[in-house]
């Protein structure tokens, strides 16, 4: 009996109990809801059995369902255009951005550190400000590409079909672009002065010391920025209901938002669920390389 | 011996003291509805006059903001803890009645010296009937009609707001002055409730309703907005404006047309700086069928209550109270029989007249238990056509294959 306590203070058992609680944790917290999520797609909810665990199996009904509808083609158009531009957009300027405050010059790590304000704002204010700068008739943005000459006439960001996506993402990619860029400095920080000194006296010029120096040896960081950012971009709701609610007719609906429509205002909860799980399938792509990348750092 | 014995005095007591107590206990009830968060409504305030005029009944009442009123009842009553009064919008209301949610009050209102149901207005009592049985009361209604600034109206050479959405058009053309940001209409056509509300009554003209949303008179009038967006003679954020935002470029005189209904009044009274009047929504030809969107709450007892006595005496008294939904509240009540009272603003008493008349043809959006699904089919229609992405017809006609799905 004492071993086995002493085996529980010090020694296999205490790894074991370790891990285990850390596991409960995991499962209770996010396993739990996950497989409910899971359960749920399968079944037939109405609000009856709201509040019940087993309910009609109904197989994949639902599934089929969803992808019948008219506007899924349209939705997982939106939601591929809105994470690629997004995350494209996030990390070319984010990274452009690490690599300017990168170079020494007075109040550099001063400045970066403000570019933590965006990333601090909820995501409804941004939402709402974007709101106004986004507007058609009286929006700043159309009043400065104007009087730049870009455009004659009035772009309504948030009610032309062909722009309205393109709003909600360049929304999207100043509130994660600070993100980006921070993560993508500590990276840079990382990397030892002296091999861009001994490139320098082997005479290799600056887009080769980049091409050669900084990315390889920022590769598992760009594969932990580029998973989070898909993670954080298939998360965003924030900016849909305040910018344009997935309107005109869906040309701005991504799956995320889709699903909580489904659920919450058409009162669909399995159909809810059944595209969550069909996102979640995705983010879980991005989880193993995300996973992969950082098991790199840890080895090395 | 005795030690028992004491202890069995004592339960006893004990016993009667709680076999009393009901009789002394207070009711209490439970009421949600969305009054009463920024200012006095009609819900918070009658559910408190109520609890202090009544010693025997608890009146227990919550704020729910709007967008949560749905999901919060229906989980609350998926846990068994449903409120015993909620004040559902009326759309709403067939979601829960249609599944036996709410408490049937057919013969208690037949019974009632307070209720009559004759009084209501036709389309505000179906909102709340389902399957022949009465299971709310209309709380209040309102509608939509077209407001025109009378002033731009002189200024074009017309003299008459517009009758046909073809006049609309024709007017919005000459009204339409770019070098002063004024269009010549604004509507709200967004991607939500607000923009069936404004549809569905087109669709009703040409003769359909919300099972039968593919009509040429429907399609006609959508070619008509779609031309007033396409030309500027109406904004492009028609598309993404709710219908309080839509009217306030029409108090701020960048719009000389604007598609809405009663509760602009007092803010058009107090913003706008010219003269302007409401006429009826028009319709598709001269002289045409009419309809109109139907507005407003109802109030509902859910069917798990413990106390459905004391909660319709709740109702009934909310009902006694009905005329003083306008003069307090400024809320139309459903019913004929409540005169309301001249306000001495000329131009509200005038724009009041004017909706009490468009009550008359004002249709409710359902009643079907899964109303939001179609409404979505109506709204991504329009949204569809307005925006050129389809052919209104085709929109419509895909509209309908989704609202035959749910019908069937």
């Amino acid at each position: 009996m004492s071993r086995f306590f002493n085996a529980l203070r010090d020694g296999v058992g205490f790894d074991v109990l370790l891990v285990g609680a850390a596991l409960l944790f995991l499962l209770a917290l996010a396993g739990a809801p996950l497989l409910y999520n899971v359960l749920m797609s399968f079944q037939q909810v109405d609000m009856f059995t709201l509040g019940v665990l087993f309910r009609p199996f109904v197989g994949f009904d639902n599934y089929v369902a969803v992808v019948r509808q008219p506007e899924f083609w349209l939705v997982t158009r939106n939601t591929l255009i809105f994470v690629f531009g997004s995350m494209t957009g996030q990390f070319v300027l984010g990274f452009a951005l690490a690599l300017f405050f990168a170079q020494k010059f007075p109040g550099a790590a001063t400045i970066r550190g403000l570019f933590l304000v965006s990333w601090v704002m909820p995501g409804l204010v941004v939402g709402a400000i974007w709101s106004w700068i986004l507007a058609g008739d009286f929006g700043v943005l159309n009043v400065i590409l104007k009087s730049l000459g870009i455009i004659q006439a009035n772009v309504f960001w948030k009610s032309d079909p062909n722009f309205s996506i393109w709003a909600v993402i360049i929304a999207n990619i100043w509130l994660g672009l600070a993100f980006n860029m921070l993560l993508l400095s500590v990276g840079l920080a990382a990397i030892p002065r002296d091999l861009y000194e001994a490139a320098e006296l082997d005479g290799a010029n600056a887009f080769q010391r980049f091409w050669t120096i900084t990315l390889p040896m920022m590769r598992s960081t760009i594969g932990a920025v580029l998973s989070l950012g898909l993670i954080g971009t298939l998360q965003q709701f924030d900016l849909f209901p305040a910018l344009t609610e997935g309107g005109p007719a869906n040309t701005s609906n991504v799956a995320g938002y889709w699903s909580w429509q489904l659920s919450f205002q058409l009162y669909d909860f399995a159909k809810g669920a059944t595209v969550s799980v069909m996102m979640f399938v995705l983010v879980l792509f991005a989880s193993i390389v995300y996973v992969r990348s950082t098991r790199h750092e840890v080895r090395g | 011996m005795q030690f028992v014995k004491l202890g069995l005095l004592a339960g006893l007591a004990v016993g009667a003291l709680v076999a009393a107590a009901p009789a002394y206990a207070q009711v209490t009830l439970k009421v949600w509805s969305i009054d009463g968060n920024d200012r006095p409504g009609i819900a918070d305030t009658f559910s408190k006059e109520f609890d202090d005029a009544n010693d025997d009944i608890v009146v227990e009442y919550r704020y729910i903001p709007f967008d949560e009123l749905v999901n919060e009842t229906l989980r609350a009553f998926a846990t068994g803890n449903a409120p015993d009064i909620v004040s559902f919008d009326n759309p709403d209301f067939a979601l829960f009645s249609s599944r036996g949610a709410m408490l049937d009050i057919t013969d208690r209102v037949a019974n009632s010296d307070i209720v009559s149901k004759a009084e209501y207005f036709q389309g505000p009592l179906n909102s709340v009937t389902w399957d022949g049985k009465l299971f709310g009361l209309p709380k209040y209604t309102d509608t939509i009609g077209i407001f025109y600034n009378k002033d731009m109206f002189a200024a074009a050479g017309l003299t008459e707001p517009p009758t046909t959405w073809a006049q609309v058009v024709d007017y919005a053309e000459k009204l339409t002055d770019p070098a002063n940001n004024v269009y010549g209409a604004t509507f709200s056509a967004r991607a939500g409730e607000e923009g069936t509300f404004q549809f569905l009554p087109i669709i009703q003209m040409s003769g359909g309703d919300a099972n039968k949303v593919n009509t040429e008179g429907a399609a006609e009038v959508l070619d008509l907005w779609k031309q007033m967006i396409d030309n500027g003679w109406a904004s492009r954020d028609v598309l993404s404006l709710g219908q309080w935002d839509s009217t306030g470029t029409f108090n701020a005189g960048n719009a000389a047309m604007a598609i809405s209904g009663p509760w602009e009044i007092d803010r058009m009274v107090e913003d706008a700086k010219f003269d302007w009047g409401v006429a009826l929504l028009p319709t598709i030809t001269e002289g045409g069928e009419r309809s109109s969107a139907l507005g407003g709450f109802n109030w509902g007892i859910m069917s798990t209550t413990q106390h459905p006595d004391e909660a319709f005496r709740l109702l009934e008294y909310y009902v006694s109270q009905e005329d003083r939904l306008f003069p307090e509240f400024g809320n139309l009540p459903a019913r004929g029989d409540i005169a309301l009272p001249v306000t001495g603003v000329e131009k509200k008493d005038a724009a009041l007249k004017v909706f009490q008349e468009q009550l008359q043809y004002a249709r409710p959006r359902g009643p079907h238990p899964e109303w939001q699904k179609i409404s979505k089919a109506i709204y991504d229609a329009m949204q569809q056509a307005l925006t050129g992405q389809m052919s209104s017809m085709d929109a419509l006609n895909q509209a309908q294959a989704t609202i035959d799905t749910i019908f069937n």
